[in-house]
Formats: C-alpha cells, structure tokens, sequence
C-alpha cells in the first residue's frame, strides 16, 4: 500500500471513530438531559400529593388527630432544600402515613389518590431515565473520554409507595391493608445493571 | 410478508418504503406525542420509533423474553429504547420482561375493559344438574396457543356427569369441531357482551404466551364462574389456586383432566359470591380509571421530554 493509500484508511477510519463517539456522546447528553427534566417532573408531583394531602385533611368532618399527623407529614416534606435523603425519608413517611389514614378522609379521596397515582407514575419514570443514564455513562468509552463532561450524576429516587394507588391491587388483599405497600426498592437499580447490560461492549 | 412471531403470524410492513411512509405521516402530523404499541418488533412500531422526533410513549405487551427481536445485539436498537420517554407495561409479567431485557422499567397499566357493558346481567346463578349449563370459549379456534384442544379433550369426561353440558366456541378460524360443541365464528362486541352474560362457566385453557386476559376480564365483568390455566396473567388477576379468596378455578396449563375437575367442581359448587367478587375486581380495570393512568403518564412524557411542551392539550 502507498502512504497515499493508508493515509485515506487512516483518515476514513478517525472519521467513523468521532461520528460514532459524537453519537454516543449525543446518546449520554440526551439520557442525562432526560434524567433532569424527569426530576422536576417528579418534584412537582411529590409538591402537589403533600400540598394535596394537607388541604384535604383541612376540610370539615375530618377527625382533628388524622389532619395533624398528616398536616406534620406534609410539612415535613414541603420543606425546601432537604437533601436526597432527608426527603426521600420524609415522602416515605408521608406515604406510609396516606396508606393508614385514607379510610379516614371518606371525601375527596379520588383527587388525593390521583395525585399519589401522579407521584408514583412519575418516580417511575424518574428513575427508569437515571438508569438509562447512569447505563450509559458507566460504559468504558463514555467515561474513558468523559462524554458525559462536568454534568452531575443522576441519582433514583427511592421512597416507599402504594401499589393500590395505581393498579389494582392482588384481589384478595383488601384496600390499604400493609400488604399494599409496595417495597421501595427500584427493580433495575443502578448498582445492579440489567441482564445483557454487564458485558456490554462500547 | 407475514412473520410467525409469539405463537401467532402477524403481517409486517418494514422496509425502506414503509420507513419513509413513516417518516414523512410523523413530520406532517406534527403530533404533540406519539403513543407506540410493542416498538422493538420489527414492524411500523419500530420505524416509528427510530423516525420520532416528538415525546414517545410505548406499550409492552408480550410476556415472552424469548422473541429474536429483543435481543439487543444492536447499539442502534438501544439507541432506539432510549428514545422512549415513557413505557408502559399492560402486566407485571410484561414488565418484568421491559425490566430484564431492555434494561428499562414501565408503569403497569392493564388494559382497559368496558366494565359496565358486561356488568349488566345478574351474577351466573346455580345450575341445577337438570338444568342445561353454558360452557363458554372464547379465541381463535385454529390457534394452538389458545388452548381449544384442551378443552375439547376435557369435555367428553364432563360431559359423562353433566350430560346437558352446552360447549361454546366463539372466535376467528376454522376447524372441525365435535357435534356437542357449537361455534359462533367471528363474534363483535355485542354478541360477546350477549353470550358472557349467558355463560354459566367461562373456561381459558391458554397454553402460553398471554401476557393479559382482556377476554377473562370481561368474563369477570359478567358475572360467570371462571376456569382458566395457571399461566402467570392469570393468576395475577385470578390468585393462587390454594387461595380461599381466589376469584375462579385455575388449573396446570395444558392437564384436560385437571380441566375436566375444575369445572365439574364448579357446576357442582356454584359459588355466585366468588363471581361477584370477581366482578368487583374487574370494575378496576374500567377504562375510565384506566384512562386517567394513561393520560397521567402523557403528562409524565410531555414534561420529561425535550420540547417540554408540558400538558399541551390535555387539560
């Protein structure tokens, strides 16, 4: 072969080497440009369940004990600038806290469970995008040349819900008895990458 | 070209022609969200896909991990997952399969039924041995996954204890049937509607591969006693066998004999209480709840993607 000849080699190959990187890097900035947006969206869900939460217990009929605790429960998640952990602990509580005292607020209880449906749905889809994300910038290339460049990493959400808020729950198990709440743990977690996922080359 | 795919041929349009059909009907569109139903197997729902530029919401339906279409050899196809800005699975067993293979989770929203349509008619009575009883099926009657033949093997064993046993077949296809057993062929809604509500027994021999039981559900819906085989969507909707909640009789996928006790148990111990509560359990599942999930996760995609375009049209 002549140089002339490696040389074009050469340069075909740098080119197809940038435009896959430059689509994976694309890949990165989209999956973690989602994760963001995802959190907001997740933020104003869990805003509007406790805002919710705390107005309805406010209406009359409502026993005084019942408004209280749910009233402090919501509080305490409304608080602004918690740390992760701090509100995924205060929401947790919150729900678990929903899951016993709904029986107890006879009216109005569809628009509260629509907005729990509305928090659980969206923390689904929330940490779903962080592990899209965090798949991709774990792979080798992508931290390699640090695609993903000074973006913060997304984290799950992690809070204990109710499953009867949002399909029906095992026909057996009668509503908001502790069966119902569902685990908090996110199947497809980050830490444990899903299966076809491990050996994935880049 | 039609592809055998989970047990039963589809026909597919893929290929560049269909690929730029697709494209261009999404770009004048100008659709705010595009909602795709099964978008990995190779057919317009994939094109879709791959073309979107707008907020995707996609349906998983199938339960089967073991379909060539879901290995994920290619970047491109993940790639393509990726674009998806929310999932949405009809089952917990579809979503394990999202889970498992794709690496992507979605929020379980069954489908929905038109509960109050079937709910009409009063829950199945008791049959009396000298009364006539209904035996009803409902699918495809040429397709083996649907589990006809297991029925028609368990009938004759019912059939010499309850010998005014009527067996119903409703659904596409042909094939040759016993004299005892009468085939409605094709039915619509209404003649479904008319005929649950008729039905003393509803059985679901399915042998694989459901991944939801729309038809069971509005068999639920109507009030009849339920036998169905012990494939995982069943169950879910139904309970364990060894439950004294259980909402109707489950027995192991593809035993005729098993099938043949179940429901002899049944025509013996009518038990209307548990078709009531069945009937209850399946009122969840009323598109008008089922709907309000569906356009909460709209909401969810609209906001989680690029355009940000949040809540645009609905309300």
């Amino acid at each position: 072969m002549s140089t002339l000849e490696i040389l074009a080699v050469m340069i075909i190959v740098v080119v197809l080497l940038i435009w896959r990187i430059s689509w994976l890097a694309n890949r990165v900035h989209r999956a973690t440009a989602r994760a963001e947006r995802a959190w907001s969206a997740l933020d104003a869900a869990l805003v509007g369940r406790a805002q919710r939460a705390a107005e309805l217990v406010m209406r009359p009929g409502i026993d005084p004990a019942t408004a209280l605790l749910v009233r402090d429960a919501a509080a305490a998640a409304l608080v602004p600038d918690l740390c992760r952990g701090e509100r995924e602990r205060a929401e947790s509580d919150l729900s678990h806290l929903l899951d016993t005292v709904d029986p107890m607020i006879p009216a109005n209880s569809s628009e509260l469970a629509s907005e729990r449906a509305r928090a659980s749905i969206c923390r689904r889809l929330h940490n779903d995008a962080v592990a899209t994300a965090l798949s991709l910038r774990r792979r080798y290339t992508v931290r390699i040349l640090r695609l993903a460049g000074r973006t913060t990493e997304p984290r799950p959400f992690e809070m204990a819900e109710s499953i009867c808020t949002l399909t029906a729950g095992p026909p057996d198990s009668p509503p908001s008895s502790p069966a119902c709440v569902a685990p908090a743990v996110y199947p497809a977690g980050p830490r444990a990458p899903a299966v076809g996922e491990a050996g994935q080359p880049s | 070209m039609p592809v055998p795919y989970n047990g039963s041929v589809a026909r597919v349009n893929f290929g560049p022609l269909s690929a730029a059909r697709v494209r261009r009907w999404l770009r004048n569109g100008r659709f705010d969200l595009i909602h795709i139903h099964e978008p990995i197997t190779p057919s317009i729902s994939l094109l879709a896909l791959l073309a979107a530029e707008q907020p995707v919401v996609a349906t998983f339906h199938t339960a089967t991990p073991r379909s060539r279409s879901m290995r994920l050899a290619s970047d491109v196809l993940r790639a393509a997952i990726e674009k998806i800005d929310a999932g949405v699975a009809v089952s917990e067993s579809a979503r394990n399969v999202v889970v498992q293979h794709l690496g992507r989770d979605a929020v379980v929203i069954p489908n929905g039924i038109r509960f109050d349509d079937f709910a009409r008619r009063p829950i199945a009575g008791s049959p009396r041995s000298s009364e006539r009883s209904r035996l009803v099926f409902i699918g495809r009657l040429d397709e083996p996954r649907k589990g006809l033949e297991v029925l028609l093997a368990a009938v004759p064993q019912i059939r010499q204890a309850r010998p005014n046993l009527e067996v119903i077949a409703a659904g596409q296809g042909s094939r040759p049937l016993p004299s005892w057993c009468r085939s409605l062929g094709t039915i619509d809604d209404e003649a479904k509607i008319a005929l649950l509500g008729s039905a003393d027994i509803y059985v679901a021999p399915h042998l694989a591969r459901e991944s939801f039981g729309i038809v069971l559900l509005e068999a639920m819906a109507s009030g009849v006693q339920i036998v169905a085989s012990n494939l995982p969507s069943f169950v879910d909707l139904l309970g364990a066998p060894q439950d004294d909640r259980r909402l109707g009789e489950v027995f192991p996928v593809g035993d005729h004999r098993a099938l043949s006790r179940a429901v002899l148990q049944v025509l013996q111990h009518p038990n209307p209480l548990r078709a009531t509560r069945a009937r209850q359990a399946a009122r969840s599942y009323d598109w008008s709840r089922v709907g309000r999930n569906v356009l909460a996760v709209y909401r969810a995609a609209l906001s989680t993607a690029p355009t940000g375009r949040m809540g645009s049209g609905l309300g």
